[in-house]
């Protein structure tokens, strides 16, 4: 009875066990299987395997044969283990004999990894070199990354229409077809700039100036990504490089270049107006704004903000994206509808920027009602004896229903 | 010997009991070192640390002293004895009185206070045990120098000489420089001479050198303590004051105290944004990454630019930068200028800009070197 009872414990550890590696064997396999599917999506705006620029490329055409080579060896290697491993397992036959040593198999095996591996360095260099070159640089654009956004400055560049320096943040715009170097530095934080489609990574460093040259092949969207942890709201620091036809550049720098205009009296945009300038102007700039004594309004980030910096918002609406490029100021059919235009069609889409039917105005709305309830950041006033009262990111002003209305109004005259 | 010895001082000094509560204050003090070094002194954790160490601290010497309150025949003899009278006691007290008066005076009479209370509560509690080691008064003496001399002659001697450092410094901060230079030479030859005198006079008498030493250290003590009463020479209380050597002043003149020895060279490299070079009586800025000589350079606002300014012209020169106004009260306007020292020919010095507004329009910010008309270069903060 004694030794029945035992017979079935054993039979039932032994079921148990092979169920267990049943579901870890299933598991494994549904995981490779997902992770091999995912290869296959198509939309995949930040796929390191469609570079759509000559930078992105040069690093594409490295990759892809060492991929194939690693690729290849590891394939190689991980067939000969699992052969060994069932070939010569232990099934009671008597050991082998055993040597020690072969000189020439060793030396063998040193050269081979050996001269592959400076082949895979002698390209790896020349790609590292050929992406540092800064000679042909058409065009500069001045990057600061700050927690959770990237600032753009454009010096002055006459040849591109660019007469006075112009600011943006969210979308990076470039004409495309032209060797733009991109002067990267961080306010706060280490950040690291990636739009994979159009290079590599570069970091961000305080106190520093990164240099990174992208070019876009044709216009369209590039989608990117922050890819150096940087606080709280690291995931939700995106950022999109815009590229537009060299003459819908230069239309966008003349609508960038347009001075202020401020709304007609009596009307909500103009009360939507002195609402900004009573809120939101302590960190938010507008260029032109004036008050009515005729004086410039200028905003006080510095006084406000940890990285001591707020986007600039003056032609908000001839952006697509705000706060950190994390939510799109066009509703989803407009969004669409640009995203997936033509290269041909695309720069005319673009520049029709944010109208009043396409505005997003649930997110628009959500944020000016509670900003970190939408994107995580440390605004909270109770909290900031750390960071001497200052903010990182938007806090909840407070906003009524009404003040929200004026200020989405106003917001919608910044073309 | 030192095995014995060792052996007998651990197996009479260190209790069950003691052992249990010396783990507890040494751990608190690592806790209490660790947690001012991460989270700061102001935190409460800290103050409840120290209190956690300072209780412990008490029963450690308590239990030391009584060893677990065991009446052992060799403790009860020597307890009959009675204790030698002591001044331990008395520092104790005055550094528990300094440790309560500098909380709300300063934390450096808390720092006295809580150092000379920790050593009167070890040394006392060493003291007490030692005296109840045996019925040998004499042992019991030998086993306390043994267990603190180590500790308490290498301190004794720190203190010693950061007291003679101190009272030199006095000296030095009192009188007139040129008067402090030929005091020192002086100073400096009479230890040159007693030190010669005591080499090559091996077999004079213990009492002379110590009285020598003695009175040559407590010459300089007094004469740091009168130096201390006369206060720090007329020069440096103005320097002081008006902060004159910091206090950048920009004009094309030499000044006294900025001017002064100025740094010629720059160490930093990968973190310099732009270099503004004067060549040949030109000014011209070279940006990273930007190809050719510029006359205007953008920089981002709110944000730490390093520029590096290299004189390559005969002569000494500085760089200006002029960074509009600010407010200083709600009717007065200041200008807001930052400058390099006066360099010569062939150096250069950094400049770190931090501009957190853009200019106001029509009034751009500008780096210009006094002395050199038409040349300058316009900087724009979007």
């Amino acid at each position: 009875m004694r030794h029945q009872n035992t017979t079935d414990h054993g039979t039932t550890a032994v079921n148990r066990l092979a169920g267990m590696r049943r579901r870890v064997v299933g598991s494994i396999a549904g995981l490779a299987g997902t992770m091999f599917l995912a290869g296959c999506a198509t939309n995949a705006p930040q796929d390191t395997f469609q570079p759509k620029g000559p930078n992105a490329k040069i690093i594409d055409d490295l990759q892809k044969p060492v991929f194939a080579v690693a690729g290849i060896i590891g394939v190689f290697v991980t067939v000969v283990v699992i052969i060994a491993v069932f070939k010569f397992r232990d099934k009671g036959q008597p050991i082998p004999h055993q040597s020690h040593g072969n000189p020439a198999l060793e030396i063998t095996l040193t050269i081979i990894p050996a001269l592959i591996l400076t082949v895979v360095g002698v390209f790896t260099f020349r790609t590292v070199f050929d992406l540092a070159k800064t000679s042909d640089t058409e065009m500069i654009i001045n990057v600061t990354g700050q927690q959770w956004w990237w600032e753009y400055d454009y010096p002055v560049q006459n040849e591109y229409g660019i007469t006075q320096p112009i600011i943006t943040s969210g979308q990076l715009v470039i004409p495309a077809g032209t060797k733009v170097l991109l002067r990267q530095t961080s306010r706060d934080v280490i950040h690291s700039y990636w739009i994979p489609a159009l290079n590599g990574k570069r970091d961000a460093v305080p106190g520093r100036v990164h240099l990174n040259r992208i070019e876009a092949d044709k216009p369209g969207i590039y989608a990117g990504q922050c890819t150096e942890f940087c606080g709280l709201s690291h995931a939700n620091m995106r950022m999109e490089a815009v590229a537009l036809s060299k003459a819908d550049f230069a239309k966008w720098v003349a609508n960038q270049l347009k001075p202020y205009a401020s709304p007609a009296e009596n009307t909500l945009a103009k009360e939507g107006e002195t609402v900004f300038m009573n809120q939101c102007i302590r960190c938010h700039q507008v260029n032109g704004m004036k008050r009515a004594d005729g004086t410039p309004v200028i905003a006080a980030p510095d006084e406000n903000m940890v990285s001591g910096a707020a986007p600039n918002l003056s032609h908000l609406m001839s952006r697509n994206t705000f706060a950190g490029a994390t939510f799109d100021l066009l509703n989803k059919s407009c969004r669409e509808d640009v995203w997936g235009a033509e290269s041909e069609s695309f720069g005319a889409k673009y520049l029709g920027g944010v109208s009043e039917d396409c505005l997003n105005q649930t997110d628009l709305r959500g944020w000016l009602r509670n900003a970190p309830a939408m994107k995580p950041m440390y605004a909270n006033p109770a909290l900031l004896t750390s960071s001497g009262g200052k903010y990182r990111g938007m806090p909840n002003l407070g906003l009524t229903e009404s003040d929200i209305e004026k200020l989405v109004a106003y917001l919608l005259t910044l073309k | 010997m030192v095995r014995r010895v060792r052996a007998e001082i651990g197996s009479a000094m260190f209790s069950t009991g003691s052992k249990y509560f010396f783990g507890i204050t040494f751990l608190g003090a690592v806790s209490f070192a660790i947690y001012m070094l991460l989270i700061g002194e102001s935190a409460i954790g800290a103050t409840a640390l120290f209190g956690l160490v300072g209780a412990t601290g008490l029963l450690t010497a308590l239990v030391l002293s009584t060893r677990d309150g065991s009446k052992d025949e060799e403790g009860v003899a020597a307890s009959t004895a009675a204790p030698t009278a002591s001044i331990l006691p008395l520092i104790g007290a005055i550094g528990a009185t300094l440790l309560l008066v500098g909380t709300i005076t300063s934390p450096v009479v808390t720092l006295f206070g809580i150092v000379a209370l920790l050593a009167a509560i070890v040394e006392w509690a060493v003291l007490s045990w030692s005296e109840r080691a045996s019925s040998d008064a004499a042992f019991n003496a030998s086993l306390r120098k043994r267990l603190l001399n180590p500790i308490e002659f290498p301190v004794i001697a720190a203190v010693g000489l950061g007291v003679i450092i101190i009272s030199f410094a006095q000296i030095t901060l009192a009188i007139d420089k040129s008067v402090g230079a030929i005091a020192f030479i002086v100073l400096g030859s009479l230890v040159l001479a007693v030190g010669v005198l005591f080499s090559v006079r091996p077999s004079l008498k213990r009492g002379l050198v110590i009285g020598i030493c003695v009175v040559g250290a407590l010459g300089i003590v007094a004469a740091g303590i009168a130096g201390a009463g006369v206060g720090i020479r007329e020069e440096l209380v103005h320097a002081k004051e008006e902060g004159h050597y910091m206090h950048q002043e920009c004009g094309a003149e030499k000044s006294k105290y900025f001017d002064k020895l100025p740094l010629e060279g720059v160490s930093a490299t990968s973190s310099v944004d732009t270099h503004i070079d004067l060549i040949d009586g030109k000014l011209v800025a070279s940006v990273q990454g930007i190809a050719g000589d510029q006359k205007t350079i953008t920089i981002p606002r709110s944000n730490a630019t390093n520029i590096v300014f290299r004189n390559m012209s005969d002569g000494e020169y500085r760089l200006v930068a002029s960074l509009g106004s600010k407010m200083v009260t709600t009717d007065v306007k200041e200008d807001v200028v930052q400058c390099t020292q006066l360099i010569p020919q062939g150096s250069e010095q950094m400049l770190t800009l931090n501009i957190p507004k853009p200019a106001e329009a029509g009034k751009p910010f500008t780096l210009t070197v006094p002395g050199l008309t038409g040349q300058s270069i316009e900087v724009i903060v979007p």
